[in-house]
């Protein structure tokens, strides 16, 4: 009904107008909007090659793996990297099983209600609190209240509420794409509730899951805003590099990116931001390809088709 | 569930076990980048000679540095500029005179500048370089930002009682400035010696015709210097008094890294 | 034996509902806990430091150690750019959006999407990184500027950051318009153009407006990609070709180097209060453009 109120007055403007120049109309537009998909696409492209072709001098395995340097030329990226990877491992050890569980809560088990609507609304409203506006509650709450000072596993805290609902969302998706016929054919077997998510529904959806999961995790690990003030923008050049105590501060790749350039500690600032810069840019695309492919193996794994 | 919970636990145990091993003295500096590659430097040194103590030195600006220092979340704390009054238990140690330069990209055309003249620029009172005796190009005026200890020192040296600046483009690290003065057509700036010395593409200037060197520095000619202090949290342990000893005497050290040793002053801030 | 078995399903049952719903209430807490740290933080500036609101608000006098709070510059500059990003990613987003549901051939889709996706990953200190390095010497070149930063390059980047946002929400709002809307639309003769301004874009519009909102929160939130190309100049915007400043460049430049204590740093956290209650408010926003479609 209301759609046909929408159409009505449309319609009869339509009548009114000159048949073929609403048919050029049509063509022009048809192709400025292939034009502005394509550009977008073609600029996208543009960059990631730029980046590429910039970048990739700096790339050695002395890069990848050395240790960044105060003063002198030559430092590499390797304990930025593995900090990043080290966040983002902390991080998702509290995201998915929080935000799993909820999405678990919020699709199977929560039928409308109070309780219901405030969780929604709650991580809605989690989900558009500013990178930075969420690094300093951490700054408050981790390094100040709890006398922390930055650390590995205060970054990770602030990245976990930043990226709860985004993991929350995906989890939701996943379990609505499961046909509704495996929920009632395994309450019909005689199975609870919780044996029906557990065994069931989470196994038919651990495809999609780990698709969201990966691709969050891209998210994660290129954050800097949040972590600037949280996990410390410095590596500790002195120590053993590779630190894997959560309590200490751990800058990584992206960080490191904007803070190299900042502090201009080495003469070669450049050649380290544009390598950094790569490295993110190639982690991104690795993080996009391997969602898809292990989503795609999981689904044919458990539920023996591919969705 | 209580597979991910008991997974997520060993990992924590996992990343936690290894640091106890690191039973060994261990130092942590923060703060000032602008004394950064100098202590970087000593502990260096120092970590060879004394393969027992562990030095972490990290950046952060020198009130973050003296923030972690006076809360005890580092054992040194690298400044620029003096500890305010009032923070209780902090001690001194002078440890090093850092220089600075007003720093122009080279199409303003001039190679010093009366102090008079710096401040003139900086209040935007002069807007083109032909004024000052320079090309006919406009001035770029670039700051720290206001948190900044390169801009105190800079304020506390030659702006007179000058105390506030007008707002410019600002950029907030050593690096970003001299990178934007060398890319901007008439900028000017001010940076460490360890910034601008090597850095290609801009002008150091003299300052009332003095160049920014070391030795004009040593000798009071040249007026843009500023002590740099590591602070200690009440008097320094027999570890961290050792360690502060050596960088404050290792005169290969300073050499490497441009700074000047406390004992090569033939002034000081009184008679600067 | 059979009981028993039942009797640790039902206790399983409820020890599960007790653990998924506190995982839920988690969410609760946790914007709770972060609107109390930043009000209480964030409102300290005037029931503290006894400095006005209207003054912080309203005020272009912004001198850290002065006793100056004034972050009008900031605000200003923040909205600006964020006017900017939609005004040239909006249009251009919901075309995209047009383009991949109703004229994509299949093919094309599939091509084009994971491209849109990898925009959404690529981090935004990337961003600022390219701009800085490519469109701010760009721009100095175009206009004769001997400098780019400004509020001009802060548009763009943003732009082209919010892009992915806009253009995969208003394809959604866009998909569930019903096809018999289309196919009706087609049987009056309208061309597809037509179709799509006079039917499809308006009774999708609410979910549209849903799509450029929160293109709106992603802008004014973004913080180093507008550090690293806007100039950082606590002027308020008079040229798009000139530097200005944003809250969160402000904030991420301020924040490590002001004393805990001052009024320097409690300004710091008034401003990221601001943001958050933006944010906030664009929530509410999405919100009321959801009720009008229901």
């Amino acid at each position: 009904m209301a759609q046909a109120v929408i159409a009505q007055p449309a319609v009869a403007r339509l009548r009114g107008s000159n048949a073929r120049s609403r048919r050029i109309v049509d063509r022009i537009a048809t192709a400025a909007l292939w034009g502005a998909s394509s550009l977008v696409v073609l600029l996208l492209l543009l960059f990631i090659g730029f980046e590429f072709y910039r970048g990739a001098s700096s790339i050695s395995w002395q890069f990848l793996t050395g240790s960044p340097t105060a003063g002198t030329a030559g430092g590499g990226i390797g304990p930025l990297i593995f900090n990043s990877f080290y966040v983002l491992i902390l991080t998702l050890a509290f995201t998915v099983p929080i935000s799993v569980c909820a999405g678990m809560y919020l699709q199977e088990y929560s039928a409308g209600g109070r309780f219901k609507a405030i969780v929604q609304f709650s991580a809605e409203s989690l989900a558009t609190v500013p990178s930075i506006v969420m690094g300093l509650f951490g700054l408050l709450v981790f390094v100040s209240a709890l006398h922390w000072h930055f650390t590995a596993l205060g970054g990770a805290l602030t990245l976990t509420l930043l990226n709860l609902p985004a993991m929350m969302r995906v989890t939701q998706e996943a379990l609505a794409g499961v046909p509704g016929t495996y929920r009632e054919a395994s309450m019909a077997c005689g199975a609870t509730k919780w044996q029906t998510v557990l065994k069931v529904i989470l196994p038919s959806a651990i495809g999609p899951l780990t698709t969201g999961v990966v691709l969050v995790s891209g998210r994660i690990f290129g954050e800097t805003a949040a972590l600037i003030y949280t996990a410390g923008a410095s590596v500790s050049y002195g120590r053993s590099a590779y630190d894997v105590n959560p309590f200490h501060t751990a800058e990584t790749l992206a960080v490191g990116l904007y803070q190299v350039h900042r502090e201009a500690l080495v003469p070669d600032v450049d050649r380290i931001a544009n390598g950094s810069a790569l490295v993110l840019l190639v982690m991104v695309l690795v993080f996009n390809v391997v969602a898809r492919v292990v989503g795609r193996a999981l689904t044919l794994r458990f539920t023996g088709k591919a969705r | 569930m209580s597979r991910s919970a008991r997974l997520a636990a060993i990992a924590l145990a996992a990343a936690i076990a290894p640091s106890a091993a690191f039973a060994d003295t261990s130092i942590s500096a923060a703060g000032s980048t602008a004394l950064q590659p100098l202590v970087q430097a000593a502990a260096d040194e120092y970590q060879q000679k004394n393969s027992d103590v562990k030095i972490s030195v990290t950046g952060g600006g020198s009130r973050t540095g003296l923030s972690l220092v006076s809360s005890k979340a580092v054992d040194l704390g690298d400044s620029d500029i003096l500890a305010p009054d009032g923070t209780n238990g902090l001690v001194d140690h002078k440890v090093a005179v850092i220089g600075f330069s007003v720093v122009v990209n080279p199409a303003a055309g001039v190679k010093g500048l009366s102090k008079k003249q710096v401040q003139d620029i900086f209040t935007l009172k002069v807007t083109n370089w032909k004024d000052v005796g320079g090309k006919d190009q406009q001035i770029t005026v670039i700051n720290r930002p206001a948190s900044s200890g390169t801009r105190a020192v800079f304020m506390k040296t030659l702006m007179g009682s000058i105390d506030t600046l007008p707002p410019t483009l600002t950029e907030d690290a050593t690096g970003t400035v001299v990178q934007k003065v060398a890319q901007t057509a008439g900028a000017v700036s001010y940076a460490s010696f360890s910034g601008t010395h090597n850095a290609s593409g801009v002008s150091e200037l003299a300052i009332d015709g003095a160049a920014a060197t070391e030795d004009n520095v040593m000798t009071g000619k040249y007026p843009f210097w500023s002590y740099e202090h590591i602070y200690t949290n009440g008097p320094p342990s027999k570890d961290i008094a050792k360690f502060i000893a050596f960088l404050q005497e290792d005169t290969a050290v300073f050499k490497k890294t441009g700074y000047i040793q406390i004992r090569d002053m033939k002034v000081t801030e009184n008679n600067r | 034996m059979v009981g028993v078995r039942a009797s640790k399903a039902h206790r399983d049952e409820g020890i599960a509902l007790v653990v998924l719903m506190s995982c839920s209430a988690l969410f609760v807490i946790a914007i709770a806990l972060i609107l109390g740290f930043l009000a209480f933080n964030g409102t300290r500036l005037f029931w503290g430091d006894h400095y006005s609101p209207l003054k912080f608000l309203f005020g272009t006098d912004w001198d850290g150690f002065g006793g100056h709070y004034g972050a009008a510059t900031f605000i200003a500059g923040s909205l600006v750019a964020t006017g900017m990003a939609i005004a040239i990613g909006g249009p251009l987003g919901v075309a995209i959006g047009v383009f991949f549901s109703e004229l994509a051939p299949k093919r094309v889709a599939t091509a084009f999407k994971p491209a849109i996706e990898v925009l959404v990953g690529i981090p935004s200190v990337v961003y600022g990184w390219l701009g800085l390095t490519l469109l701010v010497p760009a721009i100095a070149t175009v206009f004769h500027l001997p400098d780019g930063d400004g509020l001009l390059a802060a548009g763009i980047v943003l732009s082209i950051m919010i892009l992915p946002t806009v253009i995969s929400l208003s394809e959604d709002a866009l998909r569930v318009v019903p096809n018999s809307l289309r196919e009706g639309s087609a049987a009056l003769g309208a061309t597809r153009w037509e179709t799509i301004t006079k039917v499809l874009l308006p009774s999708a519009s609410s979910g549209i407006a849903v799509a450029v909102i929160l293109g709106v929160a992603r802008a004014i939130g973004e913080t180093l990609a507008v550090q690293l190309v806007l100039g950082n100049a606590a002027i308020l915007p008079t040229s798009l070709l000139k530097p200005a400043a944003a809250l969160t460049s402000e904030i991420v430049m301020d924040m490590g180097d002001a004393p805990d204590g001052s009024g320097f740093k409690h300004a710091l956290f008034a401003m990221a209060f601001l943001l958050l209650l933006i944010s906030m408010g664009l929530i509410l926003l999405i919100r009321l453009a959801l009720r009008r479609r229901t």
